[in-house]
């Protein structure tokens, strides 16, 4: 009996040690109350103390969460329809405050859907659809995000970041859409062809004129040397038959006979004068 | 202790039975502390671990990270300490627009800059960097690289024209991504550190794919058509050059022969011409003596009228026929 009393004992200040300690991770925030009052934030790692038995810790999460809000519906400024699907980044800044507005975070997350939801048709509903999907996509979002912080704040939340995963239009504008894409393509193809048409009748014509320039440069020269070939020669003939011009003549005409009376010509010829003078009076002396 | 028990064992029956007897009254004793030692093991054994090549092991003590370990067999003290091991070199992936080759429509699909529509495939490379924000900072790392690679691509890709995307912007648009993408998950304390993002397939929805091809084939056609004309050009402007050589070479050759034969001639006409100076009458002669010889006999028909004749009545010959006159004439 004696010793059931000391280990009952044992136990018991085993407990009241083991309940004065509890460890919080690095992913964890606790807060610490007394009787459902409010005494501590404990927002660093490692091993805290507590009062045993009247003292409760509870544990929130301490890393960034992310919230894929459902794709929804917008009207933008120009009063065309857009489906985006936002997702939000957020921790817990003020776990007491957090307990108590939202006390979990299936809470939170809808909450936050519901604030995120709203901002953006507010922020859309103030630009061109153009400049949601293009260049006014950032800073818009900024802009979201901001308003949306200012909200979250009282809930003891820190909204990191909201962006647009995915922004696509509604499924009866994408045929629309789709038509207009066909008929870009369609003059895209067909500025392309006419392009190479354009581009291959400018090649051969360039050809074309290259070829008669080269020829005709080349004819250009080529008078030209033969000219110069003429006129050397005529030079050359002028001064050798300059000497005398009537031998050249008797020379070339002897030539001439030589080259132009073959086997079959028929010569008529006289005695009057020349080789046949011989041929009839040979006695005669001239 | 058991070894030693043995080696103690001496060959005296006597002192062994004593020991036997002083070994069942301990038992209980000795069965304690084997159990104590047996636990003790267990939770040395239980405290080792390996951090592989590559990996860092981060401790937690009581929760809070106390130190990182590189590779290596390493210790922790049980129950107290835990270890993450974080691969910090490997080079992960992840897909958007299609997993594992199929594509998924929902994701590819996006809004260019010009409100067309485009399926985008892309994979991201990332590594860990940071183990303590990778482990402990966010909660879904890589649900949140997954989603804030979406982000960043449809963003750079809502402000490219279509044009862009599909033919020149390809560089442009990885670069951006991957900076805009690692700016997100800093933001979100990640510890990731993307290394590559290469865009896949980049295509047109089904409904206007075939538009799309129409247009490649356009283009192809057009560079077709210019090679086709570059071919001619290719063709004719060498010819061309060879024709334009030919004609110059020829008007060349022209020349030279021109001059050389005048050359010739007057070299010819000076010989001769410095002979005839000599005696001019009887060279005059003999040239002309000569060559008549040579014509004379070469020509088979002559006829030769006497001057008187002519003079009174001209004899009428058939010219025409080269064999009857010479019979006729002769006589």
């Amino acid at each position: 009996m004696k010793l059931g009393r000391w280990f009952i004992l044992l136990a018991v200040v085993l407990w009241l040690s083991w309940d004065s300690f509890f460890i919080v991770d690095e992913t964890e925030l606790a807060i610490v109350t007394q009787m459902g009052d409010f005494r501590r934030r404990v927002m660093r790692p490692g091993i805290q103390y507590k009062v045993p038995v009247l003292q409760q810790v509870d544990k929130l999460e301490n890393r960034i969460l992310v919230s894929d809000t459902p794709p929804a519906e917008f009207l933008t400024l120009d009063k065309k329809r857009l489906v985006a699907d936002p997702i939000t980044w957020w921790k817990i800044k003020d776990p007491w405050l957090f307990l108590q507005k939202l006390s979990d975070e299936t809470r939170a997350r809808s909450r936050i859907d519901d604030i995120v939801n709203s901002e953006l048709r507010r922020e859309f509903a103030s630009h061109d659809f153009g400049n949601i999907i293009g260049n006014a996509r950032s800073p818009l979002m900024e802009q979201v995000t901001l308003n949306t912080r200012k909200q979250t704040d009282d809930f003891g939340i820190l909204l990191v970041d909201i962006r647009i995963r995915r922004a696509d239009l509604p499924p009866e504008v994408q045929d629309s859409v789709f038509q207009r894409m066909r008929a870009e393509r369609d003059r895209v193809a067909k500025k392309y062809r006419s392009e190479g048409e354009e581009e291959a009748a400018k090649i051969r014509a360039d050809t074309d004129k290259e070829k008669t320039i080269l020829l005709a440069e080349a004819y250009q020269q080529s008078q030209k040397i033969r000219g110069e070939g003429d006129a050397q020669s005529t030079a050359i003939y002028a001064a050798a038959y300059g000497k005398d011009a009537e031998f050249y003549g008797f020379i070339r005409s002897l030539e001439t006979y030589e080259k132009s009376l073959g086997s079959d010509s028929t010569l008529v010829l006289s005695t009057g004068d020349g080789l046949f003078r011989y041929f009839v009076e040979s006695s005669k002396k001239p | 202790m058991r070894s030693q028990f043995g080696d103690k064992q001496g060959p005296d029956i006597g002192d062994v039975v004593a020991r036997v007897g002083e070994m069942s009254r301990n038992v209980t004793g000795r069965f304690g502390s084997g159990l104590a030692l047996v636990i003790l093991l267990i939770l040395l054994w239980s405290g080792a671990y390996k951090v592989g090549p590559g990996e860092i092991g981060v401790v937690r003590t009581f929760g809070r990270e106390t130190t990182k370990m590189g590779p290596g067999l390493r210790f922790r003290i049980p129950l107290v300490q835990r270890v993450d091991k974080v691969n910090v070199e490997q080079i992960r992936s992840i897909s958007v627009g299609f997993r594992d080759k199929q594509p998924v429509i929902d994701e590819a699909q996006m809004i260019t800059g010009d409100a067309n529509i485009l399926e985008v495939q892309m994979i991201v490379q990332y590594r860990i960097i940071d183990p303590t924000r990778y482990l402990f900072r966010l909660r879904d790392p890589d649900e949140t690289l997954r989603a804030s690679a979406e982000v960043a691509l449809r963003g750079v890709v809502g402000r490219t024209g279509i044009d862009d995307v599909i033919t020149t912007g390809r560089e442009r648009i990885q670069d951006e991504t991957r900076e805009w993408l690692q700016q997100l998950v800093d933001n979100y304390e990640s510890g990731i550190r993307v290394t590559g993002v290469k865009l896949q397939s980049i295509d047109a929805p089904d409904a206007v794919r075939d538009a799309f091809h129409e247009v490649v084939r356009a283009r192809e056609e057009k560079e077709k058509l210019i090679n086709q004309a570059m071919g001619y050009n290719a063709d004719l402007i060498p010819r061309a050059r060879g024709e334009v050589r030919k004609i110059v070479r020829e008007a060349e050759g022209y020349r030279e022969q021109r001059v050389l034969e005048a050359k010739g001639d007057s070299e010819k006409f000076d010989a001769t011409y410095a002979e005839y100076r000599k005696a001019e009458r009887v060279t005059r002669q003999r040239l002309y003596l000569e060559t008549m010889e040579r014509v004379l006999g070469r020509t088979p028909h002559k006829v030769l009228v006497d001057e008187r004749l002519s003079k009174t009545a001209l004899p009428v010959l058939p010219l025409g026929m080269p064999g009857a006159p010479a019979s006729g004439a002769k006589p």
